[in-house]
């Protein structure tokens, strides 16, 4: 009989370890190009935390390095493109290889009890795109005139050819483009691994949260990375082909063309692209909260439903980015009303997480530390971001550190978190080892800690008018009295950069040498849990018949433990 | 039949369904694409006082006419190959390779149509015009190449005996997007001509 598995287990090399389709291997290889990308964004951010702090000074270890022609501080230039270039490497390298690549790539099959994705090739071919794109992103840093300096919104006129010569923020275009198609491909794949593979009983009521997470960040990946490939591509058209999409009629002869439409273009994918950062993360402390409160997680429907409100809602509120181009009151309140809205099933889901905790048995291992961290800077991120929904107040806080503040705290720090927690809590199942719970818990802290004082800091800057992206900001004399401000964040910055140290080693050492995981040593239920760690090449030994939930914690009539599997039914009482 | 479920059969009606609702969620999502760029066309054309704008250099009628019955042609004919090979009843190759002539005959009118346009002076930079017919033409143009190498494979599989009855997926696959390429040819051909 064919088809027992859906490929062979390969046995050269490459086929193996480098160009595999086997989902597992692909969910490494997206966590360490993820890990390795975020690397190099992070010392980009210490960088421009230096240069806010001592502007013009030269940048210790790196600078002379970096800037071999002046004195080792950062040049104007080399601002821009630092930001630019954080922003991106951030967003589309970092964070989402790890989040969606290597998460989703990891877990839907594991979770749903599939032996693989279900386009294995279409997978791989997911990830050297993103791959390609990476090395187009990273050539351009050293192409003549050097990289992108549009900023990561890349806006025109400042990302057109009189803004930004040379072929840098072209460059830039090239590889966003690449690494959205890889998203789309891996999305058609999560869609359609999870509607047609679903084990026998793993009906849709009992699949993870973080499923649905990554159920509904694949459906954004699908329907808006598109709108940012088309947008990329008329920015590429306007730079290399003379066309004059985006450059308004006072700028050339040929004009006509509306910097305005890229906003559109951009903020049409841009806020989507938000909540498919935030999804996955959102769906793995779901169900974290619930494994390590052992407790069910507090209504599962409508968790599901917040997150599928949110999903939807996320298309049409794109309009609160751009309060300050001019868009008639109307429309401005329009885009209001339904950002305050968006803020309804997030609340939703704050009440659903704090109930599942409550009165839990609760077990504060390092992945449940970051899960709670995730409520903790979402929830700041959040209530700062009705002063930016409401337009009274964003008109006077757009492009100020209040809004850097914001987005960090929503997108960066959460999705983070919840990438650190989903690391923490998957590396057994991943690598077949445990990392180190005392330097995890030491890196919780020793992260936390220091994001909260540079992102709160930021909110008190931010409001007292401390612009965003100037290369000196001390040029102005009524900034240099809250310089003290700048100081404070960008010594917690160095803490916070520092710290990710630990986690490095962390992770390198338990790699190798870390203590052996058994099967399932977390002790929860989902089907990822009854196949060794790491799982053989194809998952299960047998597909496995699901019978209930993914929560079963602490019932009753549970008797030698607290957890049911998936694929067992309550004992009769 | 053993105990072992099957996760993934190489043939039959679940990977009929399995690629089916890949390339349906393909088109959807690449729908957007072309979505946003049409977008951008409707709007940047609103901005322009008098449509075409005075003095440009028109594509011409007769032969975008014609390229627009040549791939409407080419998508009924493959659709006939496919029902074909899904019936069992012989045909399908040559039905395919007349598809394939038709889609390569479009490339050909595709191409005239730009030497025509562009040995009259219209470029991308000459106006918003030209920048516009340009954009859109090269974006599909590129989906008519990948097509064209699609069916070209399935051409070589219907040939070596590998695209049969029982594995026609693939065929009915790259049929879908071909017609896609060709709905979205004919958007484009009535936003220029006809809008």
């Amino acid at each position: 009989m064919s088809g027992d598995h859906i490929h062979a287990e390969p046995t050269g090399f490459l086929r193996k370890h480098v160009f595999s389709v086997d989902h597992k291997v692909i969910a490494k290889q997206f966590m360490w190009f993820g890990l390795v990308w975020l690397l190099i964004g992070g010392v980009m951010a210490m960088m421009i935390r230096w240069q806010l702090a001592n502007p013009g000074t030269p940048v210790p270890l790196l600078g002379k390095l970096l800037y071999p022609r002046g004195d080792g501080s950062v040049p104007p230039d080399g601002y821009n493109t630092l930001f630019t270039m954080h922003g991106t490497i951030m967003i589309f390298l970092g964070l989402t290889p790890l989040l969606i690549g290597c998460f989703g790539n990891f877990c839907i099959p594991l979770m749903i009890g599939a032996r693989d994705m279900i386009f294995p090739l279409l997978n791989m071919l997911s990830f050297w795109t993103v791959v390609l794109g990476g090395l187009v992103g990273f050539y351009s840093l050293f192409v003549p005139l050097g990289a992108a300096e549009g900023g990561w919104t890349a806006y025109p006129t400042l990302s057109g050819n009189i803004g930004t010569p040379g072929s840098g923020e072209t460059l830039w275009a090239i590889a966003v483009f690449l690494i959205g198609a890889s998203s789309i491909m891996g999305g058609i794949n999560y869609i359609t691994t999870i509607v047609r593979l679903r084990a026998p009983g793993m009906t849709w009521g009992r699949l993870p949260l973080t499923i649905w997470g990554l159920f509904f960040t694949a459906i954004l990946n699908v329907l808006f990375l598109p709108v940012i490939g088309s947008a990329m591509i008329l920015m590429v058209l306007d730079r290399s082909f003379g066309t004059s999409f985006y450059v308004p009629a006072t700028l050339n002869q040929t004009g006509g063309g509306d910097p305005i439409l890229y906003q559109h273009l951009f903020w049409i994918f841009g806020h989507p692209e938000v909540y498919i950062l935030i999804l996955p993360a959102w769906g793995i402390i779901s169900d974290l909260l619930s494994f390590f409160a052992r407790k069910p997680a507090f209504a599962y429907r409508v968790t599901v439903g917040a997150m599928a409100a949110v999903t939807i809602l996320s298309a049409v509120v794109y309009g609160h980015h751009m309060f300050t181009t001019g868009m008639t009151a109307m429309l401005g309140e329009s885009f209001m009303l339904l950002t305050m809205i968006i803020s309804v099933p997030g609340e939703i889901l704050f009440f659903n997480w704090l109930h599942t905790l409550w009165r839990g048995n609760l077990r504060f291992t390092t992945p449940m530390l970051f899960s709670m961290g995730v409520i903790f800077v979402f929830g700041l991120g959040g209530l700062t971001g009705i002063y930016l929904a409401t337009i009274g107040t964003d008109i006077y806080l757009h492009d100020t550190y209040f809004v850097v503040g914001h987005f960090h705290l929503t997108m960066a720090a959460s999705s983070l978190f919840g990438a650190f927690a989903g690391t923490y809590f998957w590396f057994p199942k991943l690598f077949g080892r445990m990392m180190s719970e005392k330097l995890g818990k030491l890196h919780f802290w020793t992260t936390i800690i220091p994001l909260t004082i540079v992102f709160c800091t930021m909110f008190i800057s931010g409001y007292a008018g401390m612009p965003r992206r100037y290369y000196n900001h001390t040029d102005l004399p009524f900034l240099r009295s809250i310089q003290h401000l700048n100081v404070i964040t960008s010594v917690a910055a160095f803490f916070l950069g520092g710290a990710q140290l630990i986690f490095a080693f962390n992770f390198i050492r338990s790699r190798w040498w870390g203590a052996k995981a058994g099967v399932n040593p977390w002790q929860v239920g989902t089907l990822e849990w009854t196949t060794p760690s790491p799982p053989p090449h194809h998952n299960f030994d047998t597909i496995p018949t699901v019978v209930t939930g993914p929560h079963e914690y602490s019932h009753p009539a549970l008797k030698d433990r607290d957890w049911l599997p998936q694929t067992e039914n309550l004992p009769v009482a | 039949m053993s105990q072992i479920a099957l996760p993934l059969p190489s043939e039959g009606r679940r990977a009929r369904v399995d690629s089916t609702l890949g390339m349906a969620l393909f088109i959807g999502s690449w729908s957007m694409a072309f979505a946003t760029l049409f977008l951008t066309f409707l709007i940047l054309r609103q901005r322009q006082p008098v449509w075409p704008p005075q003095g440009v250099v028109l594509p011409s009628l007769p032969l975008a006419g014609l390229a627009t019955g040549v791939l409407l042609a080419s998508s009924v004919l493959l659709h006939g190959a496919v029902a074909r090979l899904r019936a069992g009843r012989p045909g399908f190759a040559s039905r395919w390779a007349a598809g394939l002539v038709a889609g390569l005959l479009f490339a050909g009118l595709q191409s005239w149509l730009w030497i025509d346009v562009w040995s009259a002076g219209g470029r991308p930079d000459t106006d918003m015009y030209q920048g516009l017919f340009y954009m859109l033409t090269w974006f599909h143009a590129l989906h008519v190449v990948c097509g064209l190498l699609a069916l070209g494979v399935i051409q070589a599989g219907a040939l070596s005996g590998r695209i049969h009855a029982g594995r026609a997926t693939p065929a009915s696959s790259v049929a879908i997007f071909w017609h896609f390429v060709d709905a979205v040819w004919l958007v484009l051909f009535f936003s220029f001509f006809a809008l």
